[in-house]
This record gives C-alpha cells, structure tokens and sequence, in this order.
C-alpha cells in the first residue's frame, strides 16, 4: 500500500462524494420545501445524463455546454412533472400527504426506469470526455474527466450556496426551506416556489448525471443505488440541511472509495460497499435520525 | 347469513378449482403466479393500507422465506411442508424485529430504511454466493415430483384461501380496526388505549410471515431462486398491484394482482411497454383515483350483495363487521 | 358531590423544551369527584402539563401518579386503560372512520369487552350526546362542534374515572357550547372527574368548582372561583398579557 495509491483513492473518494452532495442536495431541498421524499430522484439523474449524451451526440454540442443545456432540461421537465403530480400536496383536502408523495414519486421512479430502458435501450452508453487524458500520481492514474467531475461538481455546489445566501430568489429558497410559515408571512408565493425548488433539484441531479457519464457510463437503472446512496447523505446529513448534504455526501464517497480500496476480500469488496452505506443508513435512522444537522421530526405533518 | 357476493365469490372459487386443468400449462402458469402476487399484495395491504406502515421490503420477506425454506430442505432433508413453516416462522420473528426497530419511524422514513433492508438482504444473498448460488440461481427441491402444473395450482389457491381467511379474520376483528385507527392517528389511537407499539410489531410480524409463506412456495415451485426476488423492480410490481387495485382493502388488493399479472402476460407481446404503461396507470390512479381502480367495483358488489341479504331478512340491531373488508 | 380518593397527581413535574421550560416543577392532584378548571395565558404549560398526566409526553423531573399507581415511562395507552381519557386540542378524531366505529375503538380496548356489548354502549353515548344520526358518517364529515363532542364519545368509551378536556369549548358554536357544558355537568353528577382547559372565561367559571391558575410554566394558584377572582397574583399574570 503506497502513499500514492491512497492519494489516488482520497482523490477519487471526493470526486464520488461531489457528485453524491449534487444528488442529495437536491433532495433535501425537494424535502424541506415540498416536505416529500423524491423517490424519482436517482432517475432525474439518470435522464440528466441521458439528455447531455444525446445532445452531445446528436447536435454535437460540446460536453461542458451539453451539462448545462440538460440541466436546463430536466429543470422545466420536473416543474411540468410537479405541476402534473405533485398538485396534490398543496391542498387541503389530500389527505395523508407523505403518503401520496411516496408513491407518485415511487411510481414516477418506476415509470422513468422503464420508459429509458425503451427509450435509451437497454446496454451502456458512454459520451466522449470532457478532457481526454489522465494525470500520473507515481506509478497510478487519474483520469482527468474525474478531476473535471470534481471541479465543476465543487463548483456548482459552491455557487448554490452562494445563491441561496446572496440573492433574492436563493434566500427565498433558503427561509422556505426553514420555515414555510415565516415564508409565508414575508410574502413569498409558496407555490411558485415548489415548482422551482423541485426544478432546481432536479437540474443538480442532471449536472451530476452529465458529469459522471464519461466515467462510469449511462445505462437506464444507474441511478437506482446513487437514489439510495442520496437518501443515506440526507439522513446522515439531516433532512433539510443543505450543508449537512454537502458533507455527508463528501463524507460517504470517501468512505465507500476507502472501504473499497481496503477491504480485505476484493472480490466481495463492490457489493458490500453499498451495503455498508445501507448499513450506517439503518444505523442512523434508529439512532439518530435528525443526522448530523437536521430537525428533530420524523413525520412530515 | 352472509350477503350474496359471499356466495357468488364462492362459486367463481369452486368453478376456478374445477376447470383448472383445462388451463394450458401456460396459464396455469400465470394463474399460479398471480396467487402467489395475491398472497403477497394482500399482506402488504394490510401493512400498508390498514396500519399505514409503507414498507419496501415486503418481497425481500418473500425472498427470505423462500431461501430459508430451500436451504434448509436442502441442508438437512426435512420435508417441505415443514421448510416452509421455518420459513415463515423466521419471517414473523424478522418481520417483527424489523417492526420494533421501526417503531419511531414513520412515512418515507419507514420506507427508505425498510428500502435499505431490502437491498443488503438481496446484496447479501447475491454475493455469499458458496451458500445461496448467488445470481446463478439456487435449485430448490420442488413440492411435486410431476411435471405437471396442476398440483401446484391446487396448493398456491389453497395457501392464498388460507392467507385471506386469516387476514380477513383479523382484518375485520377489532385488531382491524385498531389498525386502521393507527394508521388514521396514532396519538389518538393511544389515547384511545391502542397499544400502538405492540400492533405495529405485531402486523409487520404477520404480514412478513404471509410473505415468507408466499416466497416459500415461489421456490418450491420454480425450484430455483434468485436474489432478485426481494429486489426493487419486483417491489415496484407489488406496490403497482396493490395500489392499483386499492391498498385499503383484502380484496381490492388480491384483485388489483391479478388483474396487474394477468395484464402482463396478454401484453407480452409488447415486452419493454408493458412496464412503462402500469407505471402510467399508476400515476393516474393516484391522482384521480387515489382509493383503487377497483375499489368502487367491489363496493357495489358488496352493496348488491347486502342488498339482497336485507331484503331476505329483517334488519338486525347490530351492524355486520363491517362486510366490506 | 363527595369528594373521593386522590386519582392522579403530578409532583414535581418538569418538562424543558429546547431553551424553554414549559413546566416547572408543577404540582397538581385531582380527586374523585372535582371538576378542575386549568386556566392561564397562552404558553402558560397547561397543555404541556396534561400532556405529562395522560402519557404523551414523558417528564423530565417529577413523577406521576395514578390511583396510588407510579408510572414510570408508560405509553398513553396505559393511562387510558387506566381510566384517563383526554381529548385534544385540535380535535383528533379517526377522519376516515366513521363516527361508530371511532367509539368502537376505545370501547373495544377494554379488557374483556365483547363486540355486540360494546356498540349497544356506542350507541346509547351518541343518544347522550345527540350524535345518533350521524353513527355512519366518516368522522372528518361532522362539523367542528360535532367533532368535539364526538371525541368526549370516546372519551366516554373508555369508561373513564377522569377526563382531560383540552380546550373543547373553542371554536364551538354557543348552542353546542351550551350542550356541551350540560353533558359535562351530567356526567359530572354521576360520579366522573373532570380537568378542563379553555380560555373561555365564562363557561369555564359556569362549569367549575376549583380552579387552578399557571403562569409562565408554573402553578400560580389553586382554589374556588371565588377565590382565584381576588388572587392578586392571578390578577398580575392575566394584566401582564
């Protein structure tokens, strides 16, 4: 075991992590202010990655641009989503409201799933790089399309945080997802919000999508573990922390990579990597399920 | 006297039993395989629909019933019937510590870790692959050395008439209205001396028993099982069922898996669309139809059917157990 | 009305919440045959502290004591098999059950209860409290003054010996208010024990025969009407409002 061999897997663990704190910011948005889980989540991603594929492919857009036209996409195609399905949730005579974002959202997953296996078919695809190459550390590699992923992944998360702390419409979004009753006093149309707290998500989902394509490739189930893996970050982090994402996700990839790269038995080493996400899941949800960062309430009402 | 759609549902019963061998072997297939959805939709209802408790790891019951039972036919000789009840006896003890371990948690919180659950059971089973075959597939004695399929049906309709007796029986006991009462307001359900803690545990035990029953059989049928069983794509199938059909109510749900599997299969033809088209039924009936597809069927059935039964006899003082469950 | 043994007493009881300790150090014992009016400024802890007396909440100093019985750390349900029904504040009701079958579920939780038994009972209370017509309606369905005399039905299924009545006058109809108080009073008379919240001065006053007054968490006086009116104290808190 090598210094350098550690460095490379710290470095890939981050990378991981980035890219999980995209998908699970958004959840936790989506959580805070529409007060569901977004089962669908981990498919907005896949269809993310899909769409900058196709627009790579098909109208030869470059890969940085694609990432940002399908973040673009998947950000009116989830506020048509909500608008279609999530109504619902803001009237008064729906009754037991998780319960129906649990299944319109779990169905939505289930929908999304299947209709990419007919539209993308069923085998991987995989869109050219951002950068070709690699970086040498020592006698290992790094390819450079990770340390893109990483650095536009950081990048984007740190402008969300800007957003949501410098402009308006991102401390609206911020003080919704505290408080939708001082939210509501200050004059903040609540379901406009909705509409735009769901798209924001899903356009950080669809980032995370374009960005981990050239690495590890589209297929029309990928986005079945980073689902779960999201809601492991966001419990771990506290629900409805965005900060808490952030580093529980930075957190989690690290110690899934780790755990990987270490784990005695290489050949059981990748399927018990997810389930020791699982694993702190359970851990966390009987023990302490406000995570590291989140509000003490398990009910959603 | 029971009402008339008690005994119109009994005839289509004896009917089913009596023609059944003149199902090509195809749809006997089918038949006995929506049974088997039958026994697993139903459970989950009264889980999900009665008590309120969304569990995802319903199939992963199933799987565990059904890997516990081959492993140890297979381990030790016992003979299969008995395989089968350690199955379920090993479900209602996990299916209840799983309930206790649940008991703070509520909605998607319930869900995702009952999630978490289901995938490390299949995650587990698929990599300790010298003890379950892994994704190859682990062979399970079958229950019938015939190569028909008969017997099979005969033994699936059997379970599943035994499952609805017995939740049934529950269901419109007062455990059914305790349940329903936790699943309306757990706090005024204590305050109205239901002790919450003790049902919770006590249907998540029954309900994943009657899974493992289900799961049991699966393998001893097919006499092969694999970790995708207690997977999410078929977890994402039961709860299309059963909500389909309606979660609140036994025969909604049995209803809505077979209408679901016996959909499935006419549509084979169709192969990748037949997924993506249940998902859109799905949808739609939650938003516009949120009780069940089949809901407002099966209560007109049972009003005519009580209709009739009135008119026959004079009005009692009091109310039938609640019929329509 | 003779007054009987002690039913249940909190002593000592403490509950913090965050920064904020919403009882502190309370003592409040009720006997066989009061009817206790609890009053007090909004945040004054009333909640908080029938809360503690009927098995929600758990206290963090004091203890509770029903019928001579110490719980330590007991779920409500126990309370309520004991004898010590409470409603809510906002009305708590099984939404999608039908008013029936919301009475059949406490009534069905006593031990030894046979099913025909119990809706004879259920129904006899909605002849008491005028709600017969309305047995097969789905709860959520009945207006607010219904739901709130629909939940002393449960109450009453419980066979209980004490009732905590959290705020049932609010938002309730003069006329049904007027129901309501008459209820209490015949249920009072045939021997049940009452604890009511309510910041409805007057009905209050109408119904009770000792009050007790809390402030900011604590207990600030414990006597008959005639006397809370000239408490100094009582007068203070309520001024400060």
């Amino acid at each position: 075991m090598s210094w350098d061999y550690l460095f490379v897997q710290v470095a890939n663990g981050a990378v991981i992590g980035v890219i999980y704190a995209l998908i699970a910011v958004g959840v936790t948005l989506i959580f805070s202010i529409l007060k569901i889980v977004n089962f669908a989540h981990g498919d907005l991603y896949m269809l993310g990655g899909y769409f900058a594929y196709y627009v790579i492919t098909l109208l030869g857009m470059p890969p940085l641009a694609a990432m940002f036209v399908s973040m673009a996409a998947l950000f009116a195609f989830a506020i048509v989503l909500e608008r279609m399905l999530l109504t619902p949730l803001y009237d008064d005579a729906t009754e037991r409201k998780d319960e129906y974002g649990l299944i319109v959202t779990f169905g939505l997953a289930f929908f999304l799933r299947n209709i990419a296996v007919i539209a993308f078919g069923p085998f991987p695809l995989k869109p050219p790089s951002f950068i070709p190459g690699v970086q040498r550390v020592g006698g290992l590699i790094i390819t450079n399309d990770r340390l893109f992923a990483g650095g536009v992944g950081i990048a984007l998360i740190l402008a969300l945080l800007y957003f949501m702390h410098r402009t308006i419409w991102g401390q609206a979004l911020d003080a919704v997802s505290q408080s939708r009753e001082s939210a509501a006093i200050v004059g903040i149309n609540a379901r406009r919000f909705n509409s735009f707290a769901f798209g924001i998500g899903a356009a950080l989902a669809a980032a995370a999508g374009a960005l981990i394509a050239p690495i590890f490739s589209l297929a029309p189930d990928m986005g079945v573990l980073p689902n779960i893996h999201a809601f492991v970050i966001v419990i771990l982090g506290g629900m409805g922390s965005v900060l808490g994402s952030i580093l529980a996700g930075i957190l989690l990839g690290e110690a899934e990579t780790l755990f990987t790269a270490f784990f005695p038995d290489p050949t059981r080493a990748l399927a018990y990597t997810n389930g020791f996400g699982l694993l702190i899941l359970m851990i966390v949800l009987v023990f302490r399920p406000q995570g590291l960062f989140g509000r003490r309430h398990l009910r959603m009402e | 006297m029971r009402g008339l759609h008690v005994y119109i549902l009994l005839a289509a019963a004896a009917l089913a039993l009596v023609f059944a061998d003149q199902l090509t072997s195809y749809w006997m297939h089918v038949a006995i395989i929506a049974m088997f959805y039958g026994i697993l939709a139903s459970s989950w209802s009264l889980l999900a629909g009665y008590a309120g408790l969304f569990s995802l790891g319903h199939m992963a019951f199933a799987s565990i019933g059904g890997y516990a039972s081959g492993l140890l036919v297979q381990w030790y000789g016992i003979p299969i019937p008995v395989g089968m009840a350690a199955g379920v006896a090993l479900c209602c003890a996990l299916g209840g510590l799983i309930g206790w371990v649940c008991l703070r948690m509520s909605g998607p919180y319930l869900a995702i870790f009952t999630l978490g659950f289901a995938e490390i059971v299949r995650i587990t089973f698929a990599t300790e692959d010298d003890i379950t075959s892994g994704m190859a597939g682990l062979h399970v004695e079958r229950l019938f050395d015939t190569p028909s399929r008969l017997p099979y049906f005969y033994t699936a309709f059997a379970l599943l008439a035994v499952s609805l007796l017995l939740m049934g029986g529950i269901v419109r006991s007062r455990w059914g209205l305790f349940l329903r009462a936790i699943r309306e307001d757990e706090q005024a359900a204590s305050a109205s001396g239901v002790a919450v803690a003790r049902f919770r545990i006590l249907v998540f035990a029954i309900a994943s028993g009657f899974a493992g029953l289900a799961g049991g059989f699966y393998g001893h049928y097919l006499g092969i099982l694999t970790p995708s069983l207690g997977g999410l794509d078929l977890m994402a199938v039961l709860v299309v069922m059963t909500v389909i059909g309606g979660i609140e109510r036994l025969p909604t749900a049995v209803g809505g898996a077979f209408a679901v599997e016996f959909l499935l299969e006419v549509l084979r033809g169709d192969d990748q669309w037949r997924l993506p088209l249940f998902g859109i039924v799905l949808l739609l009936t939650m938003r516009f139809a949120r009780n069940g597809l089949l809901t407002p069927v099966w209560l007109q059935f049972v009003r005519l059917g009580e209709a009739r039964a009135a008119a026959t006899m004079a009005s009692r003082d009091v109310p039938q157990k609640d019929p329509g469950r | 009305m003779n007054k009987g043994a002690e039913l249940i007493r909190g002593a000592g009881l403490i509950k913090r919440f965050g920064g904020i300790v919403a009882n502190d150090t309370v003592e409040f014992a009720v006997v066989e045959g009061d009817l206790v009016g609890l009053i007090g400024p909004n945040g004054s802890g009333k909640t908080t502290l029938i809360n503690m007396l009927t098995g929600h909440l758990v206290p963090d100093g004091g203890r509770v004591v029903v019928r001579g019985r110490e719980m330590r750390d007991q779920p409500a349900h126990v309370y309520a098999a004991m004898g010590v029904a409470r409603t809510f504040q906002l009305t708590q009701l099984f939404g999608r059950m039908t008013v029936l079958e919301n009475l059949l579920v406490p009534g069905l939780t006593r031990p030894r209860s046979k099913w025909q038994a119990v809706v004879r009972r259920a129904r006899n209370t909605l002849d008491f409290l005028n709600l017969a017509h309305l047995e097969q309606l789905h709860a959520k369905n009945l207006s607010g003054g219904q739901q709130k005399l629909l939940e002393l039905g449960r109450c009453l299924m419980l066979e209980p010996a004490i009732l905590f009545l959290d705020e049932p006058f609010a938002g309730v109809h003069p006329h049904l208010r007027d129901e309501l108080i008459k209820r209490i009073q015949e249920l009072h008379e045939a021997g049940r024990t009452f604890v009511i919240v309510d910041h409805d001065m007057e009905s209050i006053l109408r119904v009770s025969q000792r009050l007790v007054v809390m402030a900011r968490g604590a207990k600030i006086a414990d006597g008959s009407p005639a006397e809370i009116r000239a408490d100094q104290a009582v007068l203070a808190a309520y001024a400060g409002l």
